[in-house]
């Protein structure tokens, strides 16, 4: 090993920080009294850990959702611990109720916000004030409502912005932002904001979090349509998610591949890609990400003119939801196929199909608007009165009425 | 055709927090930490950025105090402190209007970096080579200086030229080969 002063060789040999340390500041009073600051910040925020084990989960679940703004003068909850758990709650229901991950996100703002500035050092304080703005910011982003994702991602910065040893925080609350003006298609912005992220992320050797913001970019990229680019930044993000054993990530990265390696015209290399994708979720066993990949892939693939490779992942796709008991998502892959029939002339299977998922939305007890809408594509179908355009307008309806219920 | 929503697997929320170790209050064990490590978060904003030494050591106090909430996220203590000090640093200077980060010269005298031990056995080579880079263009002087003389490392220069990686590494052995044929042509009329 050549020893030297290079950082990342410090990081790893002990005798050389040793050596690069020598004498430059003795160990005076003011150093042991910072060491004991920090011993004390320490063991104060271990103790609250330990007392408050699932206090939050608790009193959210004893307190119906629409009372939850009063629990903030809840003593109990007004320490950091509780805070932590109640980042864990918003993340928990992210996906299936954010409506309910935002009212979580507000409370933990308001209690965050009014802590008393005696209660933590001024550090603590910023970073658990900033997570509380950054979990508000994601679920809002979620929610589509990028305007105040990125007012609440910017807060969480303000919070932030007194500690110059704080650009690991800075960065977390600045990946939702960039993530956001993504979706707000300022694609400049969020690149040169998540290419700023990953670099903090690799510096504080955060592997899974520069996975994520290179996701990230490599899909803002993708959105502007410099697909080679984003191909090349996914590869590199490949090489790095494996080598940290990361699989599902991985996964992600194939699936992406498979996108640019499609715009890029490389069909073949893009079903591997998406086949490799599959088989890794598969592996991993989310079993709902299966056919969403197959759904995603057959989709750009059709887009693509690539029809009866897209219509062969459409129809898996649609076999495995259907197994799955996911009848809405198997449904929605059913109105996808009929489109591209519709546009064929295949009304006969178009007909059918529709037909098919009426009987099945209606078993499952789906929402009678989306029962009726398909319904009514099956009449317009039967009397040669249908567009692809009025099948993708169904299918935007079912989707739309899917999202509203959650 | 339907249009596919473009690449479905962006990452959508925050990655899985490793599971918390079963909590154990050792006020020792944090001093121990912090005492083990403090020199040198402090040493290397002194030393690789001049921060002046007062706010090295607050900056350095800092960064333990942060770690308090992401030692859960944390998988390799030193990267995670090393890159926590330097990027502090850089904040700082950024803070005071200032944003090159300079090499203390005269603490590295004292303490030579080991890795330039042969310096005056090799500091003829070095001239040559300077002369080489005065005669290349300036995209291509700027991409040796941030390679060989600022020690950026090729992802981190495909990234500020927003570039791939492999490009990135094209581009450095073109300048290389560009330097070379610069440094031979320059010999003869030296001679002469």
């Amino acid at each position: 090993m050549k020893h030297s002063d290079d950082l990342t060789h410090l990081a790893e040999c002990a005798s050389c920080r040793q050596r690069f340390t020598g004498n430059v500041v003795a160990f005076d009073a003011a150093r042991r009294n910072r060491e004991e600051e920090f011993t004390a910040a320490a063991a104060r925020l271990e103790r609250e850990r330990d007392a408050s084990t699932d206090i939050a989960a608790r009193y959210l679940r004893d307190t119906p959702a629409d009372e939850w703004a009063r629990l903030a003068e809840m003593p109990e909850l007004r320490n950091n611990a509780a805070l932590e758990q109640m980042s864990e709650e918003v993340r928990k229901r992210l996906h299936r109720k954010p409506r309910e991950a935002l009212a979580i996100a507000n409370l933990s703002a308001s209690i965050a916000e009014s802590l008393p500035p005696s209660q933590y050092p001024p550090v603590v304080l910023a970073q658990l004030r900033a997570n509380a703005w950054k979990d508000r910011a994601s679920t809002l982003r979620y929610l589509a409502r990028y305007d105040e994702a990125i007012e609440a991602a910017e807060r969480a910065e303000e919070s932030l912005s007194s500690f110059a040893t704080l650009e690991h925080d800075r960065a977390i609350a600045r990946l939702v932002k960039g993530m956001a003006l993504a979706q707000q298609e300022r694609f400049d912005e969020a690149h040169a904001v998540l290419s700023e992220c990953r670099r903090v992320f690799r510096d504080h050797d955060d592997i899974k979090r520069y996975v994520q913001a290179g996701l990230a970019e490599a899909n803002t990229l993708y959105r502007a349509t410099r697909h080679a680019q984003s191909e090349s930044l996914l590869h590199d993000l490949l090489h790095d998610a494996v080598e940290a054993g990361d699989l599902e990530s991985q996964a992600r990265i194939h699936n992406n591949l498979g996108f640019c390696a499609t715009h890029l015209g490389d069909y073949a290399r893009a079903n591997i890609h998406f086949s490799e994708a599959v088989a890794k979720f598969t592996d991993l066993g989310f079993t709902s990400e299966v056919p969403r990949t197959e759904r995603g892939a057959g989709l750009v693939l059709i887009a693509r003119g690539q029809i009866a490779t897209g219509l062969a992942r459409l129809r898996q796709a649609r076999r495995t939801f259907a197994e799955y008991g996911m009848i809405e998502e198997a449904g929605l892959c059913a109105l996808s196929i009929a489109a591209v029939l519709v546009e064929r002339g295949d009304l006969t299977e178009a007909r059918q199909l529709t037909r098919t998922v009426v009987d099945e939305f209606t078993a499952a007890g789906l929402d009678e608007r989306a029962i009726a809408a398909v319904a009514e594509l099956c009449e317009a179908i039967d009397v040669d009165n249908a567009t692809a355009e009025t099948v993708r307008t169904v299918h935007a309806f079912v989707e739309k009425i899917r999202d509203l219920s959650w | 055709m339907f249009e596919a929503s473009p690449m479905a697997h962006e990452a959508a929320h925050e990655p899985l927090p490793p599971a918390p170790p079963p909590c154990v209050i050792d006020e020792e064990q944090f001093a121990h930490l912090y005492e083990k490590n403090v020199d040198v978060l402090i040493a290397i904003a002194i030393r690789k950025f001049q921060v002046p030494a007062v706010d090295a050591e607050a900056l350095a106090h800092e960064v333990f105090m942060s770690y308090l909430k992401r030692k859960d996220d944390i998988r390799d203590l030193h990267k995670w402190l090393l890159g926590a000090i330097c990027n502090a640093s850089r904040y700082y200077w950024r803070q005071h209007g200032r944003n090159i980060e300079q090499l203390d010269t005269e603490l590295a005298a004292e303490r030579p970096d080991p890795a330039s031990q042969n310096i005056v056995e090799i500091m003829a080579s070095r001239i040559a080579a300077g002369e080489a880079l005065a005669g290349l263009s300036p995209r291509y002087q700027h991409i040796l200086r941030l390679r060989y003389f600022e020690g950026y490392s090729i992802n981190e220069i495909a990234e500020h030229l927003g570039v791939t990686a492999k490009y990135t590494q094209k581009l450095v052995t073109r300048c290389l080969r560009r330097a070379e044929e610069v440094f031979n042509a320059s010999e003869p009329r030296k001679q002469k």
